[in-house]
């Protein structure tokens, strides 16, 4: 039982670690930064931006270390920057095995084809969850060494809520993963999507008569800032970005099982 | 099925179109208990998409096959049946940075290994090394190995040999010669009639997608020959390629090369007589071979040379090879 997850896992191990530490830098760095500006009224600086680009980055309320985190973490790191990463880790789950031969091999055991498809997934909750649980815990411990405080239970969901989003950006992933025979092909057609699918929610969305467009984007599902300042988020977005999560999932399944390898 | 259900391996009709090449066109053949199966035609006749159709990695487009008694078109039972069945591929794409003892690890933990270390005495890859380390030949080995180490009932291998050294060759000869005694049945393919001439029982024949030939080793032993190379003065040219059982000799300034099928004690013999700077005898082409004993089309342009060898087997003309 579960010996591929278990495998792949621990594959996943070291990536793992380098991504957290990554971001651990990252936002220890804008902590320090947010050290360093207080006292200057950070609304008067971006008075200036236009309302469409303050929407496109989610700036809310900057002169608040849950504002500041929100616009210069969550929303760059979670929202773009870890959408892309496991959209571009899921979309080698098949195709670089299948690239390399590896999954001829796989493909011997006594296991059905969804059953290896769905363990290889499962190898990418590691990465998932190592950089959302001990990122949290980085991200509170910076905040409490610069003497500010950050409400737990609000960071706690910000972390906890983006688990759908980032699961939907890794299932478009596994799409273009069993869909296609050549990792690089599979890897660029993955980010391209989901880098489009955030340019359309922040750009199109606010735009008049298209603005239906913005809710095929999944990072539509997932607003930080707000769950951070004061915890506020919809259950109905994380349903919907589940619901898509499965449906991509089985989509996968089907067409891995009826494809030549 | 009925009485065709209890072989290990039945194939009936099976056919493979990819749209631009019909890879396998309406094979069909049995391979009996404990026996060993030599699956052989030049690269590129359809051997792998036979094999990798038992394996359920692709589908037939008509036809079918039965592996252990499972149909290869029903995922449940092929699935189920794999647990008595080894694989060794022909490109085997373990991944570089892990170490040899963990993929085996893996494997084991997927089908078993109760024979793993019996079978690491034999094939010996550096099993503490990460795969990107290891050479074609250790990479074969740790395939022997994964292959065999769930002491599976049918193993299914594509060019076992490729990549091992000739000392490796002969104790994985010897290892299939005991694993038959065990009751093991093995179908592999290859492209070196000597090598299955060696080991196999009997040996079905593939050319461009088709199965030409089915027939026991005894009757293959009558055909083949011997690649010879000889360089000598004119004279000597002459009377050598006259010999009886030179077929198709092509001289060249220095001296002549043809296909020996006669005795090979013979030609040393009469070879003794001249005064020869060089001498090469060894395995020929096999589509050289096919072209002489099966004749075809391919006949026709033997007198070009024997450079357009791969071309011929394309899947242009595979309905009527």
């Amino acid at each position: 039982m579960l010996e591929t997850a278990r495998y792949e896992g621990r594959r996943r191990l070291r990536g793992a670690a380098i991504l957290t530490a990554g971001i651990g830098a990252y936002t220890g760095f804008i902590v320090w930064y947010f050290s360093v500006l207080e006292g200057i009224d950070y609304e008067d600086v971006f008075e200036d931006l236009p309302p469409a680009m303050l929407e496109a980055f989610g700036i809310e309320s900057l002169s608040t270390i849950e504002g500041f985190l929100g616009a210069q973490v969550f929303n760059f790191v979670w929202l773009l920057g870890l959408g892309l990463y496991f959209a571009y880790v899921a979309s080698g789950i098949v195709a670089r095995d299948i690239e390399t031969e590896r999954m001829d091999l796989l493909l011997s055991f006594p296991v059905t084809r969804s059953r290896l498809l769905v363990e290889k997934f499962a190898a990418l909750l590691v990465p998932m969850v190592a950089v959302n649980a001990i990122g949290g815990l980085i991200i509170y411990l910076f905040v409490v060494a610069i003497g500010e405080t950050i409400p737990i239970d609000h960071l706690f969901l910000a972390h906890l809520l983006s688990a759908p989003f980032l699961l939907v950006c890794a299932g478009i992933g596994l799409v273009f993963s069993v869909a296609v025979d050549r990792a690089a092909i599979a890897e660029r057609a993955a980010v391209g999507t989901v880098f489009a699918l955030y340019l359309v929610e922040s750009v199109v969305g606010g735009t008049e008569g298209y603005d239906w467009i913005q809710y095929l984007s999944p990072t539509q599902y997932y607003e930080p800032t707000p769950i951070l300042i004061d915890g506020s988020f919809e259950p109905i977005d994380s349903v919907i970005l589940l619901v898509a999560f499965v449906g991509l999932l089985i989509l996968s399944q089907a067409l891995f099982e009826r494809r030549d390898i | 099925m009925s009485g065709e259900a209890d072989r290990p391996l039945v194939v009936e009709g099976l056919t493979k179109d990819f749209g631009s090449v019909l890879a396998n066109d309406d094979v069909s053949f049995a391979v009996n208990e404990g026996e060993v199966f030599g699956f052989l035609g030049p690269n590129g006749s359809g051997k792998s998409t036979t094999i990798r159709l038992l394996l359920g990695l692709l589908k037939p487009t008509s036809g079918t096959a039965w592996v252990l008694g499972a149909d290869i078109r029903d995922d449940t039972a092929l699935t189920e049946a794999k647990r008595r069945i080894g694989y060794l591929p022909a490109h085997l794409g373990f991944e570089g940075e892990a170490t040899g003892e963990a993929v085996l690890d893996y494997h084991g933990s997927m089908k078993g290994d109760g024979r793993r270390e019996e079978l690491l005495e034999l094939f010996t890859p550096p099993i503490e090394r990460p795969i990107r380390e290891y050479s074609t030949g250790n990479k074969r080995m740790l395939g022997l190995v994964q292959a065999f180490m769930h002491d599976p009932d049918l193993v299914i291998m594509d060019e076992p040999t490729a990549g091992l050294d000739p000392l490796k060759q002969e104790a994985f000869n010897e290892f299939v010669r005991d694993e038959r005694e065990r009751g093991t049945t093995v179908f592999f393919s290859s492209h070196v009639l000597s090598e299955v001439r060696r080991i196999c029982d009997r040996v079905g024949i593939l050319r461009a997608g088709s199965l030409v030939e089915l027939e026991n080793v005894e009757a293959l032993l009558h055909r083949g020959g011997k690649h010879v190379r000889v360089h000598a003065n004119d004279a000597a040219v002459a009377t050598i390629a006259d010999l009886d059982g030179v077929v198709d000799p092509d001289r060249f300034a220095e001296g002549v090369q043809f296909i020996y099928a006669g005795d090979v004690n013979a030609l040393l013999r009469e070879l003794a007589t001249h005064d020869v700077r060089d001498v090469e005898i060894g395995e020929p082409p096999l589509e050289d071979v096919f072209a002489h004993y099966y004749g075809s089309e391919k006949l026709v342009d033997e007198s070009d040379g024997t450079d357009e060898v791969t071309n011929e087997s394309d899947g242009t003309g595979a309905t009527n090879a």
